[in-house]
């Protein structure tokens, strides 16, 4: 990886040696595959689609970061 | 003169005033020719017609009606795709970092590239750089869309910016905004052999050659501002602010984002045009 940036790579990479490996659960919300993550206080963020419709990447609700709203919880 | 004139009168007001209120939480008054209806304790009382306006329901009666916001949906036929903080690429950034994720951005415009109602795309730019694997790729497919793209760096659009700044079809820079044109670099373990610098040189070309064919500046002139020493207090570079951007060749025109988005209304009209006259 090039990391090609003014910014100080200190400040870009401090705290990457603490974040261990995410621990990513594959979902389907409203017929979208994705991958997703629960958060510590128990929400589910959106990581990244899985979809092969390119339409599904134009849905505000699904932008990576942003919390799924569940009917019930899948996990 | 004609019998629908009361259209149009007032924008918002539907002509249609009934006798009673229409909205379902009044209860009806008792109608002795429906009588049908449940009994009501009113029922000899004279009825008070009341005019009212047919208005539909507006944003704040709906939220203190019906607990629901309904933000009016203003269709536009272009597309605003932001690219903001570090250009993420194939590692995932500690959370710190305010990142653009390529694996989304990239299917997002083939959405647009695919989606009919969109006929423009607005590229917003503040980035502080990041992969150069993941800001070529959304630079490419940036430049290789068919529809008009117009980019602006506000802020800055540095290092790996560039490139996404100058994909679009046409580019503008705010007045204050700034570009940080510098060396790559490699990170994590260099082997010191001559070969690593073929090799960074070769990623630096990938750039470079990408700068210079979809902009005026020339090959040279973006090397020399690379490689400038004196500029930069902790790297050699350049920084290139508003309109020196322009002036460099690097950039179209300096302007905000009242002039982007009447450029690229203006793009899609000739585009539409071009469309027409096509077929023929």
């Amino acid at each position: 990886m090039i990391l090609w940036t003014p910014m100080q790579l200190e400040l870009v990479l401090e705290g990457l040696e603490d974040m261990g490996a995410p621990c990513y659960s594959r979902v389907s919300h409203r017929g979208v595959p994705m991958l997703v993550e629960k958060t510590a206080d128990g929400r589910v963020r959106v990581a990244r689609l899985l979809s092969t419709n390119p339409a599904h990447y134009l849905n505000n609700d699904y932008v990576p970061g942003s919390f799924l709203q569940f009917e019930q919880m899948p996990l | 003169m004609p019998s629908c004139s009361s259209f149009g009168e007032e924008p918002g007001v539907f002509p249609y005033s009934p006798d009673i209120d229409p909205e379902p939480s009044v209860e009806p008054d008792y109608n002795p020719d429906y009588p049908g209806e449940p009994y009501h304790p009113d029922i000899g009382r004279p009825k008070e017609p009341r005019r009212v306006q047919g208005r539909p329901k507006g944003g704040v009666e709906s939220i203190k009606e019906l607990g629901t916001a309904q933000v009016p949906e203003v269709k536009s036929n272009i597309h605003c795709l932001t690219v903001v903080g570090q250009i993420e690429g194939h590692l995932v950034l500690p959370p710190q970092n305010k990142t653009t994720k390529y694996e989304h951005i990239i299917p997002q415009l083939v959405a647009i590239e695919q989606a009919p109602e969109i006929e423009g795309v607005l590229i917003i730019l503040n980035t502080v750089g990041g992969d150069v694997e993941a800001g070529l790729a959304i630079a490419e497919m940036i430049t290789s869309l068919s529809k008009p793209t117009v980019s602006v760096v506000l802020g800055g659009g540095h290092s790996i910016g560039v490139p996404i700044a100058v994909a679009s079809r046409y580019s503008f820079i705010a007045e204050t905004a700034s570009m940080t044109i510098h060396p790559i670099r490699l990170n994590g373990l260099v082997i010191g052999v001559p070969q690593t610098y073929e090799y960074l040189d070769k990623m630096q070309d990938r750039v470079v050659n990408f700068v210079t064919s979809h902009s005026r500046i020339t090959s040279d002139q973006f090397r020399e501002l690379m490689f400038r020493t004196g500029e930069l207090a902790r790297d050699i570079g350049t920084v290139l602010i508003g309109k020196d951007a322009v002036e460099k060749g690097l950039i179209d025109e300096v302007g905000g984002i009242g002039r982007a988005v009447s450029k690229l209304k203006q793009m899609v009209e000739e585009e539409k045009r071009h469309n027409e006259v096509g077929p023929q």
